[in-house]
């Protein structure tokens, strides 16, 4: 087991470098000099500064030499100045992180109850009429277009009924949980919405496989009640590969949040990615776009670990 | 010779239901998908008749006129017209030639890159396939929409393409295509290989390559068309997911660019709207949704109708 | 009779991949294997499931290239591995024929392979399904249309249209129903009637084997352990491991018999095949030089051409 975490650590990290050199480049390629771009925003710039960027970045210098001049400055904790905050890239990140993980987690707390209950209602009697609408709506959440989900969201419920914010960030200095909260019900509701679709699929098609398999058949054979029958033996059994599931899901859930926290004004990640890309900030965009990667990354890992943990039956390579 | 005789009776004198007709039938039996096909149907109908539409209604998709703004529901614009005059209905249906030709084109694309890495990784195995699989779960990793943003933003310019040329409608279209296959192909190429895998040990392809079969022959003649099922689902799949993509770049302004119509690009201000004229809003995530929803009730189908356990 | 196949100290080794940080391991598919296949011979090769029956095969069809020793066509045949006179019929006759062809293209593919025009190979199919015993129309049918039996018969058809000089069968009956298995039989004996031909025939049916076979190759554990005619191989079985599945076959077996020689226990794992004698760990007669010293593949007391690797052979 150990051997296999520190693998695929190992393995990991080297994707992180790999990516690394491929958004370099990539982003390289966003319209704008990148050497203006990286030194907009820096106050302490002075033209020797200038001089020296133009050195290591410039566009004389080949694409694999800049990439290592980046690259051994940002070991060195170094990320440069966002052209757009006029600050150092570390300082706008953490806080929009923090934003993003409050949505995301809120999210998952909501999906998972819910796919679950959802799920085995619907294993009950696969094919029945409560499958039927909850098959449905399962399909109905992986083919709603997030950002139209928004705009309905913001048109029935802030504008016609005037119930809920339109923004998910409250104006107030320091807003109270309870004003948080309700700054986030629309947001939550979108990618919850999202999320919830592909959870529910599958654990309906994990219970419907688990409540025809022979320990169920004996539970029952022991007279233990229906309900005894699904939610401590099907549902628990059900619970284990959703870990994978759910990790799976994050990169997914990340790309929701970029799209929801662009409408509703929320300043996280996603929104700080979009913004840096769009109005071409250079430095932000990298580490953004790096730190999504890294959390997307971190998440496959520890599916893969958690299901190697938790499925003894699984034997390591 | 009495034994020979008992095995020629027992061949079939005429062709049974063929596999298609089988096919058919189980299809036809699921309602939700045949309502979902005549969906589709409709909808694709609705956009390919946008250029008669056009004329016959004297109206041009891309012409603005300021006094027409915001207009209702009227005899020459059904839906109303826009914040710049233009009718509604008729950029939906331009729109909608934009958003299902990304769909299929996309998808096509998104099959070739899968097909021919499925079967590479599949067929040879050993260290290929290892490093295949590794790179499909990388990409797989991927935070897509963020990833497909910075693909959406590259200046096609610094390629090296001449500055009219990368701004031109069909670049943009092509660019759309190309990016979102370049994030989307790892479904179809995890389907591929492991269907290619169960393929390849298959005796008959021992039997030809006894008798002197390459590897070419044996993916062109045996494998693929034995795989077919399983990556026509997927690829259905995937033009719904592909017109999610789509939309959802042209709405973020990474994707379609304006004048030209898409159900994405379409919503992108319609955020100022909600108040003043929230029909806007409903009508292209409307149809977006429809035509995604309705791809996956007829993918669904097929793969039910396609599955040779759900045969009763 | 002259040698249509040598097979010279035959090695085939598979690495099984530990991963990254495990050794590697290897699987003794086949080790030391020597013997030949005389033209217009069947040659019987029997032995439980994991002896390497099916591996052998393989090699001599050159699926498989052996890790070393060499397999020699005869001289006559030139001896090129790339046109190598040999065809495969097949265990599972479902998974032998690919569904999406018709059986006229089925039997015509190794013509195709070789070049020749589709009316002219359709043709040829066409004669060969009728010397099959199935009418020339089965061609534009698909495979799903056909039983078990037939489709072994179309499988046989694809063989012999590409006129091989040897066709090694991997247990062509054992799908099949008892019924079915012996109308099969009477098609290869036919062909056999019809044409010169060589069969390598793999099975781990004695009943089967002591019907068709002129030559018998007993495998144990990728180890050759008697080669001997079929009457001597019946009549006398000099290896305890061919008297013990002799044993398991009451009725065929005429021989002396002893009593309590049925085989226990399972056959040992190829990935680490005991030291010594292969078979000692299940040998009723196993002494400390089985256990040490791999016996070498020499003549029975008294029968020259019968040859036998025990150490206390009869």
């Amino acid at each position: 087991m150990l051997r296999y975490t520190f693998f695929r650590l190992v393995q990991a990290a080297f994707v992180l470098l790999v990516m690394t050199f491929l958004l370099f480049m990539l982003i390289g390629m966003m319209p704008g000099d990148p050497v203006e771009n990286m030194l907009e925003g820096n106050p302490a710039l002075t033209p020797e500064l200038a001089r020296q960027m133009r050195e290591l970045y410039g566009v004389g210098v080949p694409l694999p030499v800049r990439y290592w001049h980046w690259l051994t400055a940002a070991f060195q904790g170094d990320f440069g100045f966002s052209s757009l905050y006029f600050r150092p890239v570390l300082e706008i990140l953490g806080p929009a992180l923090l934003q993003t993980l409050k949505l995301m987690v809120a999210t998952i707390m909501l999906s998972i109850p819910l796919s679950l209950l959802l799920g085995a209602i619907a294993a009950l009697r696969p094919g029945g009429w409560m499958d039927t609408v909850i098959s449905f709506f399962a399909f109905a959440s992986i083919s709603l277009p997030n950002f139209w989900l928004s705009l309905i969201l913001i048109i029935v419920f802030a504008v016609q009924l005037g119930w809920l914010p339109a923004s998910g960030t409250p104006l107030a200095e320091t807003p109270s949980l309870g004003l948080q909260i309700y700054h986030s019900i629309l947001p939550v509701t979108v990618l919850t919405m999202f999320f919830v679709g592909p959870l529910l699929r599958y654990v309906r098609a994990s219970m419907i496989e688990t409540m025809s398999s022979d320990y169920i058949r004996t539970a029952r054979a022991k007279g233990l009640s229906e309900t005894t029958v699904i939610v401590k033996h099907a549902l628990r059994n059900a619970l284990i590969p959703m870990v994978t599931v759910l990790a799976l899901g994050f990169g997914m859930l990340f790309s929701g949040a970029l799209v929801v926290e662009t409408i509703f004004g929320i300043l996280g990640m996603g929104k700080m990615i979009f913004d840096a890309i769009r109005y071409v900030d250079f430095n932000l965009a990298l580490i953004g776009l790096l730190l999504a990667t890294i959390v997307t990354l971190v998440s496959n890992l520890l599916a893969d670990l958690a299901y190697a943990w938790l499925d003894p039956r699984i034997t390591l390579k | 010779m009495s034994a020979i005789d008992t095995e020629l009776a027992g061949i079939p004198s005429a062709p049974r239901q063929t596999i298609w007709q089988l096919r058919r039938k189980r299809f036809l039996r699921n309602k939700p998908a045949v309502i979902a096909l005549a969906i589709l149907l409709v909808l694709s109908a609705l956009c390919v008749l946008a250029y008669p539409y056009s004329l016959l209604m004297e109206l041009d998709p891309n012409e603005t006129n300021l006094l027409m703004r915001f207009r209702p529901p009227s005899a020459k614009h059904w839906l109303g017209t826009d914040s710049l005059g233009r009718d509604v209905l008729l950029r939906l249906m331009y729109g909608g030639q934009v958003s299902i030709a990304v769909g299929v084109l996309g998808t096509l694309l998104t099959a070739l890159i899968g097909i021919l890495i499925g079967v590479w990784a599949g067929f040879l195995g050993g260290k290929v396939d290892a490093f295949l699989m590794r790179l499909t779960d990388v990409v797989i990793a991927l935070p897509m929409t963020p990833v497909l943003i910075v693909l959406g933003a590259v200046d096609l310019s610094k390629l090296g393409l001449s500055q009219a040329l990368a701004s031109s409608p069909g670049a943009v279209f092509l660019r759309i295509v190309i990016i979102i296959a370049l994030v989307d192909w790892t479904t179809i190429a995890r389907i591929t290989r492991a269907a290619t895998i169960e393929v390849r040990q298959r005796e008959y392809v021992k039997a030809a390559t006894v008798s002197g079969a390459r590897h070419l022959y044996n993916v062109l003649v045996h494998v693929l068309p034995n795989i077919t099922t399983p990556i026509t689902v997927a690829a259905t799949l995937s033009v719904g997911r592909i017109i999610l993509f789509e939309s959802t770049l042209s709405f973020l302004g990474f994707g379609i660019v304006p004048p030209t119509p898409s159900w994405g690009n379409m919503l992108t201000n319609a955020q100022e709207l909600v108040i003043s004229a929230p029909a806007l809003a409903v009508y292209p995530g409307l149809l977006i949704f429809l035509t995604v929803i309705s791809v996956n009730f007829v993918g669904d189908g097929i793969r039910i109708a396609f599955d040779p356990r759900s045969e009763k | 009779m002259n040698a249509l196949v040598e097979v010279d100290n035959l090695n085939l080794h598979f690495p099984i991949d530990g991963g990254f940080f495990k050794e590697k391991l290897t699987l003794r598919a086949l080790t030391d294997v020597s013997f030949s296949v005389e033209e217009d011979e069947t040659l019987a090769i029997v032995g439980e499931s994991g002896s390497g029956k099916t591996t052998l095969g393989y090699a001599i069809s050159g699926l498989l290239t052996p890790t070393s020793g060499r397999i020699k066509f005869g001289a006559a045949l030139g001896g090129h591995s790339q046109d190598r006179p040999v065809q495969l019929v097949f265990q599972d006759p479902f998974s032998a024929l690919d569904p999406r062809m018709m059986v006229g293209d089925i039997v015509a593919e190794p013509l195709r392979l070789q070049g020749v025009s589709r009316a002219e190979r359709l043709q040829q199919a066409d004669d060969v399904l009728e010397q099959v015993g199935l009418p020339a129309e089965s061609a534009r049918r698909y495979p799903h249309e056909f039983s078990g039996g037939q489709r072994q018969r179309i499988a046989i058809a694809r063989a012999l249209i590409a006129k091989p000089k040897l066709i090694v069968a991997d247990e062509p009956l054992s799908a099949l129903d008892v019924s079915i298995q012996s109308q099969i039989l009477n098609l290869l004996n036919k062909i056999k009637r019809d044409r010169t031909i060589s069969y390598l025939f793999i099975s781990h049916d004695l009943g089967v084997v002591h019907h068709l076979a002129d030559r018998v190759v007993v495998l144990y554990l990728g180890r050759i352990m008697e080669i001997a005619s079929r009457q001597d191989l019946f009549a006398t079985p000099s290896h305890p491991y061919t008297q013990a599945l002799l044993e398991s076959v009451p009725r065929i077996s005429r021989g002396r018999r002893k009593p309590g020689q049925a085989l226990k226990g399972e056959i040992p794992t190829p990935l680490s095949p005991p030291p010594g004698c292969v078979f000692h760990t299940r040998c009723p007669r196993a002494q400390e030089v089985c256990r040490r010293q791999v016996p070498e593949l020499l003549p029975a007391p008294g029968r020259p051409e019968q040859l036998s690797a025990c150490h206390f052979k009869d």
